[in-house]
């Protein structure tokens, strides 16, 4: 039995649902939203977990699942938690769900799509970037300053340069203009990352189990998910298909950050030089799959299914 | 040079950096979270060359990680508490705590103990996971449960898994020795074991030991112990391995 946890709308959890759902392979569907009406209990004895999960009027086993993929959201953000004082029953409820599950997720046998403590490298792109180089990716030329003079270097030595920021929040990237080159004195509160510009194809591969699926994106924009903001047209996005070796390298970097599903952010330049930026490890895949028709919700329900 | 990097407010480190220095290491630089929040001067690189950090402190002094020799890291959060109240406070909290995994992770070895992916200083693990490790590494565990109907918020609160009141002591491993209290063999060899599959070379160990059944029960375990329950005796295989580059994380 495979476990499917999140909100059923939400579209990569409602793409490998279909497509369980087309191959007759049999799954549970957790709605974090009706989690009010759930329980879920964990016990660890002896070095093995198990446990019980109750939804929908039904029981199931936690020694049952023998997959999961979540999608389980923050439950502080919930809509029926969000606005909710800090002690309300409800707001416990959600958070405990949430946790224990998680916990479960944690150090359960089962086929975890993803689990979260080998998430955490995403947190810090220059972290995660250090990791990546051991894969045999290149890097970009990365510097983290709050000292202007060191950006004037930076920026003579690379000619077009970047910047966004160190972790995960607010992760737009923006060209470092000469207009931002006024106001740089602003970094002095806070170190901010900066890189060399790469030229290139970007390419955003997606790696499940041993299975590869690559998409060129095409834009005139420096962040392409950003490129109707940033340059006034879409990205366009085409399927395209990677050497053996570059597929290899990016399978093994997936499973060395010890994920089953990541996406992959990778730069090849006119040269053939491949640059790695990212690996998310909890891929927002439907806008690739939609656009391209690549069977990546397939490729994810096979791994649940243990193909 | 070797570092200590501590809060200020962390007694145990303060006993340890001394303890260090008195033993030879030198020169031996504390260098605090709050000196490294606050009128610090960054640079941070990764690239084709590899990494390379180069901190100049308010004091003048500059911690390069060509210049380290080793670490005692005890680092579990960026002090930003000259912040608060900005408008932008949260999103510097992120953005130092990123950059902090960054830069801790150029610090050549060994590290007792390195940054991880959970946790500045070593994965800070929940105590389920630590009680599923416990048990595979061989020590005596209690049956750990947890629902979602229990009346415990674990963001003000932590879970226990001995019952309350009851007496605990703290062993810690550096590399493949224990310090502490006397502990059986087997207990011991439980010990070094899950500081080895945690890849937590310094671990405090919590144990609780029952006298009706004369046995030992695993009670919980941290990146962060306070290393004076060690005594002299751990400072003094910590500075060999700190010396002659042995043990801590090597990866």
């Amino acid at each position: 039995m495979i476990l499917l946890c999140g909100i059923p709308t939400e579209s990569p959890l409602a793409l490998v649902s279909k497509a369980l759902d087309k191959h007759d392979v049999p799954y549970v569907l957790l709605n974090q939203r009706k989690f009010s009406i759930m329980k879920a209990q964990l016990e660890i004895s002896g070095g093995r977990a198990s446990g019980k999960l109750q939804m929908n009027g039904d029981s199931y086993q936690l020694d049952d699942f023998s997959a999961v993929f979540s999608r389980l959201m923050d439950y502080r953000f919930l809509p029926e938690i969000k606005d909710t004082p800090e002690d309300s029953p409800d707001r416990q409820l959600g958070r405990n769900l949430f946790d224990t599950l998680t916990r479960w997720a944690e150090i359960t046998p089962a086929r975890v799509v993803n689990r979260m403590a080998p998430m955490g490298s995403n947190f810090s792109k220059p972290f995660q970037a250090q990791l990546i180089r051991r894969y045999g990716f290149e890097v970009p030329e990365t510097l983290i300053t709050n000292d202007p003079e060191l950006v004037r270097e930076f920026k003579a030595r690379h000619g077009r340069v970047i910047y966004k920021s160190i972790s995960g929040v607010r992760s737009i990237v923006q060209t470092l203009t000469d207009e931002d080159m006024t106001r740089l004195d602003n970094i002095r509160w806070c170190p901010t990352q900066f890189q060399a510009f790469v030229e290139g194809t970007n390419v955003r591969v997606h790696t499940v189990g041993q299975k590869v699926f690559a998409t060129a994106i095409s834009t005139e924009a420096t962040d392409y998910r950003y490129a109707h903001r940033q340059s006034g047209d879409y990205a366009e996005l085409r399927e395209v298909q990677l050497s053996d070796e570059l597929s290899e390298m990016c399978v093994n970097l997936t499973e060395g950050l010890g994920l089953a599903f990541a996406g992959i952010d990778l730069k090849v330049t006119p040269e053939n030089h491949v640059y790695c930026f990212e690996v998310n490890p909890s891929p927002a895949f439907s806008y690739y799959e939609s656009s391209t028709g690549q069977p990546i919700s397939e490729a994810v329900a096979g791994y649940l299914a243990g193909n | 040079m070797w570092l200590m990097i501590c809060s200020e407010q962390d007694p145990s480190a303060l006993w340890a950096y001394h303890g260090l220095q008195a033993r030879g290491l030198r020169p031996f630089q504390l260098v605090t979270a709050e000196m490294l929040a606050q009128d610090a001067k960054w640079e941070h690189s990764v690239g084709v060359n590899g990494a390379y950090i180069n901190i100049t402190l308010a004091d003048g002094r500059v911690i390069n990680n060509r210049m380290v020799r080793g670490v005692v890291n005890r680092l579990t959060h960026v002090p930003l508490q000259h912040f608060a109240g900005a408008s932008d406070y949260e999103y510097a909290v992120q953005e130092y705590t990123a950059l902090f995994m960054s830069w801790l992770n150029v610090l050549p070895r060994p590290i007792f103990n390195t940054v991880n992916a959970q946790g500045l200083a070593g994965a800070w693990r929940h105590v389920s996971e630590w009680v599923w490790l416990a048990a595979k590494a061989g020590l005596p565990t209690p049956v750990y449960s947890q629902t979602s109907h229990d009346e415990i918020d674990e963001s003000v609160e932590l879970r226990r898994i001995v019952p309350e009141g009851t007496r605990t002591t703290m062993a810690i491993t550096v590399g493949d020795r224990v310090f502490g209290p006397f502990l059986p063999q087997s207990v011991r060899t439980g010990c070094c074991e899950l500081a080895r599959i945690s890849q937590t070379p310094m671990l405090g160990v919590e144990l609780a030991y029952s006298q009706e059944t004369n046995s030992w029960l695993f009670a919980g375990a941290t990146p962060m112990p306070d290393l004076r329950l060690g005594g002299e005796p751990l400072l003094d295989v910590l500075a060999v391995k700190l010396f002659h580059r042995e043990g801590g994380d090597q990866s």
